[in-house]
């Protein structure tokens, strides 16, 4: 008798095991069945309804770190996602949030503008993104680097982009050729003294030797187009008197107009042509 | 006649704390109820009586041993369905009234709707809560409580009564109504098995009686035979004499208003007294032998353990 | 059946629970908060009054389950009422079961009576009754159904604040499955990522209950999908009942 009922509990046992495993293996199933199904998301879009403000960091009851993490996770999905369509309608209350809630957090302020730049092609916003992480993190060269760029890049407002390296180049961290890149924005704004002092400056604070190659390349450019810029002013003096282009550039000098003939960086003579009063630059600045 | 219950070699321990330590509270329990007694089950707080019970009723698993119910695996469904529970300090749905109370329990042995009403009639009245039918149990006082659990325990009309500490808690009045609805069980034919320590009670109605005492059944068997019917002394309360003249017969218990209780040990001292009082002219009050108790017999068992 | 009296009793049990008043709180938040946002918003007002009302529904329904089921086995226990039960010829088996059914059906009727609530408010706004809503609810429903098991499973061993931090923490998983997923799809492959996709696999997945989204932009939900997610809430509510009967059976009462 007592071994009956100690198989039967056994058996029941044994019955319950199967049960269970069978179970465990139908959901299993399932789960991979379901995942296979596409499914439209547009997942958490509720965050619109986030007001953002100051109050924002203390409706999170000290997790705002948290809570930025888990709203900029949510938004790279959500980004990511693009067959929603209209997903740039609230970028920058989305961002404005997550800076709310952990101004410190960089990446998000990245991604953001990078979103905004490339993908809604909304290049202002990118910048105002840029500059919301600036105000925030003032010690950061990384983000007014970046609004160069942009500005330089996209907007090709080279005077923006000169701000912005301006701001950039005189932070702990940022690169050398920050200071290149200053340069050459002013340089292409035609503030040729500041191009030209930025670049000696970085010819003589180089510590290797295609750096100082980069800086001459530079400076000789600079020199190049401050010559040039002066040649033809006074190439067009001349005109003005005579009514044509002068046989070479030596009669300038002769006739007063200039007081010397500029010679490019390496100390060679700039190249005429008297039929279009072209000046050129004997070598090609970056191939020197 | 068979026996209703049989355990036989019932092992239990426990393991409990953070770091489970193994406790062994039954060592070792065999006992046989016959059937249509009514069998105590007596022991000191902690010795196993409410685990034993337990086991029997498959609310607590045993690590050896085997309990029989009517000769049937105690575990069968059919065993089962013989059985009455009442456990102890009991704690029911409160918020159910008593008829709907035993119409729950009714419903788990799928009585049909004729049956139940029935069945639930007679046992209101059985436990005297004809009255109390429609009242919340959160409204019963402690002994209306403990009856209507004893209804309860009969739903099934079962030919198995267990009861764990049924008269506890209860006063004077109350253990006396418990007593008799027990005995009444007995008359019905059903065998009854209670737990108890108030050992008053189980002189009082039960067959017969199996000790507890660590784990370890100590002693089983009838009343009649645990308790032997040798008389231990007598109280005899006289008046009318000087306890000078009692002096060497027994021992003086008490003095008051002219009546003096005596205990007197030695069978032939208290023909002496009788003699005193017949030729001083004095009065028996009274004359009580006592006889061992099986409160001395427990007492004493205790001790040896 | 032994099942369904048990569940009766249990449902008796249960609807005299204060949830009564948290039914009323719901609906008084369900309205005021929706309301308010609708006046914030700029646009489309009746889509913040179905976002907050599913949510509602979805919360307040996850806590009546957890809060009513992680005390129900525990109860029993804990003022053995049990111990007269259990006596009786029942499975234990019957007992779990009978719970979770009698707890189902209450949980059931707050859900009507919650949705009913919801659709009268939307009412109010479009003038028309958005049967749609339905299939969240219903799913909402479902994902009730299981969490409701997972609480009875603890309530089975623990007590009532343990088994509701572990219940709560299984219905956070199963909404944060999504993360484990991408953190999978950056993993190099080996065992690492082959034990992570088991895990993945067992872990419980919430969001197939999850039709908040499609209902309220009105996308359109693959048919099949209904069938899918349906079984899996059945197939993982079994298996998380036959865990709690299988440590229900072995237990002793002490």
């Amino acid at each position: 008798m007592p071994i009956r009922i100690a198989a039967k509990r056994i058996s029941g046992t044994f019955l319950l095991g199967l049960f269970l495993l069978a179970a465990c293996a139908g959901f299993m199933g399932l789960k991979l069945e379901t995942d296979k199904i596409l499914r439209k998301k547009i997942p958490g879009s509720s965050i619109i309804y986030v007001p953002s403000g100051k109050f924002l960091k203390y409706a999170t009851f000290g997790y705002s770190g948290l809570a930025a993490d888990l709203i900029y996770l949510w938004a790279i999905q959500y980004y990511s996602t693009y067959e929603i369509a209209d997903r740039f309608t609230y970028l920058d209350h989305i961002f404005a949030i997550i800076a709310e809630l952990d101004p410190r957090y960089t990446d998000p302020y990245e991604v953001g503008s990078m979103i905004a730049g490339q993908e809604a092609r909304d290049i202002p916003l990118a910048l105002r993104i840029l500059d919301r992480g600036f105000a925030k993190n003032p010690d950061m060269w990384l983000f007014p680097f970046e609004a160069g760029h942009i500005a330089q890049r996209q907007l090709k407002d080279f005077d923006l982009a000169r701000k912005y390296y301006e701001k950039a180049m005189v932070l702990p961290g940022a690169p050398d050729f920050t200071k290149r890149l200053y340069a050459n924005a002013a340089f292409k704004v035609t503030d040729f003294k500041t191009s030209w002092e930025t670049w000696l400056e970085v010819y003589n604070t180089a510590t290797d030797d295609r750096v100082k190659k980069i800086a001459s390349n530079h400076l000789y450019q600079v020199k190049a187009e401050m010559d040039i810029d002066a040649l033809k002013e006074a190439i067009g003096k001349f005109r003005d008197r005579f009514g044509r282009f002068p046989a070479d550039l030596s009669r300038l000098e002769r006739l007063g107009i200039m007081p010397s003939l500029p010679k490019d960086l390496d100390g060679k003579d700039y190249i005429y042509d008297p039929a279009t009063g072209d000046v050129k630059p004997p070598a090609v600045w970056w191939k020197r | 006649m068979g026996n209703a219950l049989k355990i036989e070699d019932l092992h239990k321990s426990f393991s409990t704390g953070f770091i489970p330590k193994k406790k062994e509270i039954l060592k070792g329990i065999s006992l046989a109820v016959e059937e249509g007694e009514i069998f105590g089950y007596l022991g000191p707080n902690g010795a196993g009586k409410t685990t034993t019970i337990k086991c029997v009723l498959s609310l607590i698993f045993p690590d050896r041993g085997t309990v029989e119910i009517f000769g049937r695996p105690y575990l069968s469904p059919k065993a089962k369905e013989k059985v009455g529970f009442l456990p102890e300090n009991p704690y029911f749905y409160d918020y159910l009234s008593a008829r709907e109370f035993l119409s729950f329990y009714a419903d788990l042995f799928l009585l049909n709707k004729a049956e139940k009403e029935a069945r639930i009639a007679s046992l209101l009245k059985l436990v005297g809560l004809e009255k109390a039918a429609g009242l919340q149990l959160r409204k019963f006082s402690r002994g209306m409580l403990q009856r209507v659990g004893l209804a309860q325990a009969l739903v099934n009309d079962p030919s198995l009564v267990m009861l764990d500490e049924p008269l506890g808690g209860l006063d004077p009045l109350g253990r006396k109504e418990i007593r008799d609805i027990i005995v009444r069980f007995k008359k019905e034919g059903k065998t009854v098995f209670l737990s108890s320590h108030i050992l008053q009670d189980i002189e009082m109605i039960c067959d017969r009686v199996a000790i507890i005492i660590g784990g370890r059944i100590i002693n089983q068997g009838s009343l009649h035979d645990l308790i032997s019917e040798k008389v231990l002394f007598t109280e005899v309360t006289v008046s009318g004499l000087a306890p000078a003249e009692l002096a060497g017969l027994g021992e003086s218990l008490s003095v008051h208003g002219g009546k003096i209780l005596l205990k007197v040990y030695d069978e032939d001292k208290v023909g002496r007294v009788l003699e005193l009082v017949r030729d001083k002219k004095a009065k028996i009050e009274s004359l009580i032998p006592r006889t061992e108790t099986l409160e001395d017999i427990f007492v004493d068992m205790v001790r040896r353990t | 059946m032994k099942v369904g009296t048990i569940a009766l009793n249990t449902f008796k049990e249960a609807k005299r629970d204060r949830v009564l008043y948290l039914l009323f709180f719901f609906a008084a938040v369900c309205i005021v908060f929706s309301r308010v946002l609708a006046i914030l918003t700029v646009g489309d007002r009746v889509k913040i009054i179905k976002d907050v009302g599913l949510a509602s529904v979805s919360l307040f329904g996850v806590l009546m389950a957890i809060l009513m089921g992680t005390g129900l086995v525990y109860k029993e226990i804990d003022k053995k009422t049990i111990f007269t039960l259990l006596s009786k010829p029942i499975h234990r088996a019957q007992f779990i079961l009978g719970k979770y059914l009698g707890l189902a059906l209450t949980l059931f009727i707050m859900t009507v009576l919650m949705a009913v609530i919801f659709l009268a408010v939307l009412f109010f706004h479009t003038f028309k009754v958005e049967w749609p809503m339905l299939t969240a609810i219903l799913f909402i429903f479902l994902e009730l159904m299981l969490i409701t098991a997972v609480a009875i499973l603890f309530s089975t061993f623990s007590t009532p604040i343990l088994s509701s931090i572990f219940s709560l923490s299984f219905y956070l998983i199963g909404h944060l499955s999504w993360g484990l997923e991408t953190l999978i799809k950056k993993m190099k492959p080996g065992t690492g990522r082959t034990l992570a996709r088991a895990l993945y696999t067992f872990l419980p997945d919430l969001e197939n209950f999850n039709f908040k989204t499609e209902v309220v932009h009105g996308l359109p939900i693959p048919p099949k999908i209904f069938v899918y997610s349906t079984l899996y809430g059945v197939f993982y509510a079994a298996f998380v009942l036959g865990l709690a009967v299988w440590v229900f059976r072995k237990r002793d009462f002490i």
